[in-house]
């Protein structure tokens, strides 16, 4: 294993995925299209990627956790195509990079308890030597996604809420200590309040364990409040990246421009005073002059 | 902001409408005690966090409330361009179905969940207009593409199953058949919560367009205050089941009379480089 202090990268070099799709001329729709970006573990932070629905920022996750292989383009992981890993490289891969998925009711299996996801993590990365060893570091996790254990462990998932439901998978990433986290839309289903918190504690144990996160997601102020760098991803293509403050500040992509346009100012002095048309796919948007 | 009739025509009158969950003794109302006027032709929007009673006041205007939710007290005037006034509260179900979607429709939350999934759009218009105005049964064919037209959708959609589209597709679907019967007071309830900006910028247009075009009133149910800024043209401000402030929209912009208002504008997550331009 790399010593930590180097530090792990990610990089994706013109990756695209083509899906099968009736009704299209050529048989095909592409998802993501030539997509080349890196994220490295040196320098923790957060890197939002920022797109509307079907603009492909589900795909590139899927992608880079190794569900779904790229049509063409690589992804690699220190240096190494992360389809052709070997099993131990493969296994040290999936333990450093580690995903939040957006739908806290889909993770569970309804019939196991929730600490199940806790004890298989800590049984498959061995992250302790015997099992009262392995139940303190869960106890130790869940106490830092400000759980009481007492109060999950032995739990269905029925029994807990939507947003304990996600600080559980956001204690099993502070079990595993990867480099990288993945999440997609992980906060999209949570009401204002509990979403500030689980934000709050993926910022921490970003700082606090140098881990650094692709974060997905449509919702233009949940990157504001991330900070850090942000990328704008629309019809399969990045059109788009920099430090957030600069890229809110001053975009310099149209299409950037019109999604900080279309988030509603609370002020009614400053009304849209254009129009915009959507096709009739659904995907190109047009802005009508008035 | 268009100029108003000085005499103010109000097509609903809520009084002291209260709404209970329970009926144990402590239990709070979930919409308390509530008097609202609304305007003919205006966009009304009805602010609040969640818990706050908003939805709770659109389903019993619209008489769905579902047990064990019941109407306490109280009396919600409405006075269709056409009819009578009538007392919603009080009317027989053969008057309110009269008045269901010619005079009073409902564009909910959730556009998913609100389609037939095995019937074509064209399909679902027919069992509202048929249902509603059986005498108009020979101009379909003609009115579905027109109304699809008019939220910005091809006539193709008619023949499409609701899978086929996106969300926003789908709720400009519903805005349609909203709008097929022309109703006098159209009653939105987060009609744009959960969907991307863009798509949400397209939807809030077009319930402008309706209210423009067709003299529709709408009341505009939103958690989002930027919502309520950039379309209504009054804002009702609901807290724990009470209307704590309602006034010109910018009058609650620019200067909230209630603290509770004065607290939910402060609380808006703003884009923070945006203040700055």
């Amino acid at each position: 294993m790399t010593k930590e202090s180097e530090g792990h990268r990610i990089d994706l070099e013109n990756v695209t995925q083509e899906f099968h799709a009736r009704g299209t001329t050529s048989g095909f729709m592409t998802a993501v299209d030539g997509v080349s970006f890196s994220l490295t573990s040196e320098a923790a932070q957060v890197v939002s990627l920022v797109g509307q629905s079907g603009s492909g920022k589900s795909t590139i996750a899927r992608i880079i956790l190794g569900l779904q292989k790229p049509s063409s383009g690589s992804v690699t992981y220190d240096g190494n195509d992360i389809y052709r890993l070997s099993r131990s490289a493969s296994n040290d891969y999936r333990r450093q990079v580690q995903p939040v998925f957006q739908d806290p009711y889909a993770i569970f299996n309804p019939v196991y308890r929730v600490d199940r996801v806790l004890w298989k993590a800590a049984h498959k990365f061995g992250v302790a030597k015997n099992r009262a060893a392995a139940e303190e570091r869960i106890e130790e996790s869940l106490s830092a996604v400000r759980l009481d254990p007492a109060q999950v462990l032995g739990r269905y998932p029925h029994q807990l809420s939507g947003g304990q439901r996600q600080r559980i998978m956001l204690a099993r990433v502070h079990l595993l200590r990867p480099s990288f986290i993945i999440a997609d839309e992980p906060v999209s289903m949570l009401d204002a309040q509990v979403r500030k918190s689980f934000l709050d504690i993926l910022l921490d144990f970003g700082e606090k364990y140098r881990m650094t996160t692709l974060f997905i997601t449509h919702d233009l102020s949940t990157v504001s409040y991330l900070g850090g760098e942000m990328m704008v991803i629309t019809n399969g293509k990045v059109v788009e990246q920099g430090a957030v403050r600069t890229v809110m500040a001053d975009p310099s992509h149209p299409y950037t421009r019109l999604l900080l346009d279309s988030v509603p100012r609370p002020d009614p002095d400053q009304r849209w005073t254009d129009r915009i048309t959507v096709d009739d796919k659904g995907d190109q948007i047009l802005v009508d002059q008035p | 902001m268009t100029d108003r009739v000085s005499v103010p025509d109000d097509i609903l009158q809520i009084s002291d409408l209260t709404v209970r969950y329970s009926s144990r003794p402590g239990t709070p109302a979930a919409v308390d005690g509530v008097d609202l006027a609304v305007r003919r032709g205006e966009i009304l929007g009805v602010a609040g966090e969640s818990g706050s009673g908003k939805s709770t006041l659109a389903v019993a205007l619209l008489r769905l409330l579902k047990r064990p939710g019941r109407v306490t007290g109280g009396s919600i005037l409405f006075r269709p361009r056409d009819s009578a006034e009538v007392d919603l509260l009080r009317v027989g179900d053969k008057t309110l179905r009269g008045l269901r979607w010619r005079n009073l429709a409902y564009l909910p939350q959730g556009s998913m969940n609100s389609l037939n999934p095995v019937a074509r759009i064209r399909d679902q218009f027919a069992d509202v207009i048929v249902e509603h105005a059986p005498q108009r049964r020979g101009e379909l064919a003609e009115l579905v593409p027109r109304l699809l037209g008019t939220v910005g959708l091809p006539a193709r959609v008619g023949g499409m199953y609701p899978h086929e589209l996106s969300g926003g597709m789908r709720q400009r679907v519903l805005m349609a058949i909203c709008i097929a019967l022309e109703p006098d007071l159209i009653i939105a309830d987060e009609p744009t919560t959960a969907l991307d900006v863009t798509i949400q910028r397209v939807i809030l247009q077009t319930l402008s367009d309706l209210r423009n075009d067709f003299g529709v009133t709408l009341i505009l149910i939103s958690h989002d205050m930027g919502v309520h800024a950039q379309l209504a043209d009054r804002v009702a401000v609901m807290y724990e089941g009470r209307i704590v402030e309602v006034g010109d929209t910018r009058q609650i912009f620019k200067d909230p009379q209630d603290p509770y208002t004065r607290a939910l504008i402060e609380s808006i997550p703003t884009i923070e480089e945006r203040k700055a331009s």
